[in-house]
């Protein structure tokens, strides 16, 4: 059964462009559940990235409440939200962003180690492990440089799976990928979102990556116009009544 | 960016090399320049030196008369007395040209205050009535004279005896002969000398001794030995403008150590800032980011420090036995590895504040 990990109260961010404050989010109340590889879409300049750069805890919305389970961490300092990104999030982004002077495997560990800790000999086995699980065992040692945009992103998607977070966050992940790696990425990311613990929240104005998806989530001018998984709820609830 | 950017982190090492370098090799000249201006005093062997009244420095002493040596010598505390000659003169080169030398003469058969290092002979060559030597470092511009050669200094013919080594003094050639041809030279009166070197016996206290000398001689300065080096030393870098001159470089190294350390830093974190965004979008603080920066500062300024010691060392090593003056102290090097460390530091503020103002948000840009 799918739990919701983050929820969105009346969500909103303004701007301030130089001269004027503009809302480029209009408030927004969404769940986000596990078990789910929801998408977030909408033409540029809707708010899709500010949204997940909020839900991600890297941006502050100027008004509105977020929760991860039970606890409201909208207030929280920059300390504990860096801390809550480690330990209940991962991040792919559209360019993968490995680091270039590490190797395959210190880039998947540092996002083990980044606030200093030592990296325990289970984490390192359970990187091996899940490099083999995306066919990368062989690439351990290689540097970014030395793989493909596609091997690239997967190394991505280990790396945010690292700390066996509750919900990944995909900033487009398959806009730079053939169509043959797009395949393997969506693969592995609906196959993640099919895990009862995790859920996935990807943004992307690709349509390949239409088919994958369980919820469809559409913006534009910063508002929700359409989320898929509410109007199912309106719909059976409509049907119950 | 250490591992990474290769030639951002050689940049920034060259920086602290810089620091480094400029800064110790001016220094290093500096303390070889103070080892010239007080060689005399140091090398002596004695706690208090006489010399006449309102002296500030080893080369400004009048003359004091040797009646003065019984007096002293009958102090109970005195171990022994010498006097010396020390005065200018002209060494006449074989094209006929003459050269000013700092002539020392120094007493028979002790030779007490005469030269402390030989390249050829020994300080017994001085027994010799007409023997005299002069340093290594000077013999190419004094027409390279050899040993036995017959020398003409202010008229006097000197055989060159003995060849000493790095025994040179801050206005130029020092040589020494015996006290009774020092005078010849100089043309100073048998009844007068500009010095007395003081012993004190063992145990005796020095300013004690001083004091008494001060009775003693009312129309002399007694000077314990470590104060006239100081007050030469001093005088020199006061009154010729060295201590400025010598700061100012000083400070030129830092500054250009500085700037490179900072530009290349600052440049290393531009050039990175989406990886320093990517690590504070996965979980790291701004004071993790800190950390790494810190870290790779850490590794330059100390990769710095060796490798411009390193560099400091070669260079004093093959400047040892050449005109350049050059001399450490002890304890110089260890602090100027730790300012070096705090001006690599300093150079690298401006790349830390960059790096913790990169916000995570830019990655999804």
């Amino acid at each position: 059964m799918s739990t919701a990990v983050v929820r969105l109260q009346e969500i909103a961010r303004d701007f301030f462009d130089g001269k004027q404050q503009r809302r480029v989010l209009q408030p927004i109340t969404l769940d986000l559940f596990t078990q789910e590889m929801a998408l977030i879409a909408g033409p540029s300049g809707s708010g899709k990235t500010t949204l997940l750069t909020i839900i991600g805890l890297i941006l502050k919305p100027s008004s509105g409440k977020i929760f991860i389970g039970e606890r409201e961490v909208s207030r929280d300092s920059e300390n504990v939200k860096a801390t809550l990104r480690l330990k209940k999030f991962g991040f792919v982004f559209q360019q993968a962003d490995l680091i270039p002077g590490l190797n395959v495997m210190e880039n998947i560990l540092i996002a083990a180690a980044v606030q200093g800790q030592r990296v325990p000999s289970a984490v390192k086995k359970r990187a091996k492990d899940i490099l083999g699980q995306f066919g990368l065992q062989a690439y351990a040692e290689a540097r970014p440089q030395q793989l493909s945009m596609g091997q690239k992103q997967r190394v991505a998607l280990v790396r945010a799976l690292i700390n066996d977070p509750v919900l990944l966050l995909c900033d487009e992940p398959t806009s730079a990928l053939d169509v043959e790696s797009s395949n393997i990425v969506l693969d592995s990311l609906k196959k993640l979102s099919a895990d009862e613990r995790r859920g996935v929240l990807m943004v992307t104005h690709d349509p390949r990556v239409f088919p994958y998806a369980d919820r469809l989530i559409k913006l534009e001018n910063g508002s929700v116009v359409f989320d898929s998984r509410r109007d199912k709820e309106r719909g059976s609830d409509e049907e119950n009544s | 960016m250490v591992v990474h950017d290769r030639s951002t982190t050689a940049g920034a090492i060259l920086g602290v090399i810089a620091i480094v370098f400029l800064v110790g090799q001016q220094y290093s000249v500096l303390f070889g320049l103070f080892r010239f201006m007080s060689a005399l005093v140091d090398q002596s062997g004695a706690d208090i030196w006489i010399c006449s009244n309102n002296t500030n420095n080893i080369n400004a002493s009048g003359t004091l008369p040797v009646r003065y040596t019984d007096r002293i010598a009958g102090l109970p505390e005195v171990e022994w007395v010498v006097p010396i000659v020390s005065s200018g003169g002209a060494i006449k080169l074989k094209d006929g040209k003459t050269q000013p030398v700092q002539v020392v003469g120094v007493p028979r058969p002790t030779l007490t205050g005469g030269p402390w290092r030989f390249a050829k002979g020994s300080i017994e060559v001085l027994l010799d009535y007409e023997g005299l030597t002069l340093d290594k470092l000077d013999l190419s511009n004094l027409g390279n004279p050899e040993l036995g050669d017959i020398i003409e200094v202010s008229d006097r013919r000197v055989r060159l005896a003995g060849i000493t080594q790095n025994v040179r003094g801050f206005q130029g050639t020092l040589i020494f002969t015996n006290l009774r041809k020092a005078r010849e030279i100089t043309k100073l009166p048998p009844d007068r000398a500009s010095y007395f070197l003081i012993k004190a016996k063992s145990g005796q206290s020095i300013s004690r001794l001083v004091q008494e000398l001060k009775q003693v001689l009312p129309k002399a300065e007694a000077i314990p030995s470590a104060e006239l080096a100081r007050n030469t030393r001093l005088y020199y870098v006061v009154n010729t403008g060295i201590g400025s001159s010598f700061g100012f470089s000083v400070l030129v190294g830092a500054l250009v150590g500085i700037v490179i350390v900072t530009l290349t830093l600052y440049t290393a974190v531009l050039n990175r800032q989406k990886d320093f965004a990517v690590l504070r979008a996965i979980g790291g603080r701004r004071r993790d980011i800190l950390v790494i920066v810190f870290y790779q500062t850490l590794f330059i300024a100390l990769a710095g420090v060796f490798l411009g010691f390193l560099l400091l060392a070669s260079f004093l090593s093959g400047v040892r036995e050449t005109n350049l003056p050059t001399g450490v102290i002890l304890w110089i090097p260890p602090v100027h590895a730790f300012f070096t460390l705090i001006f690599s530091f300093l150079g690298a503020l401006f790349a830390m504040r960059k790096a913790v103002k990169i916000e995570p948000a830019s990655v999804f840009r």
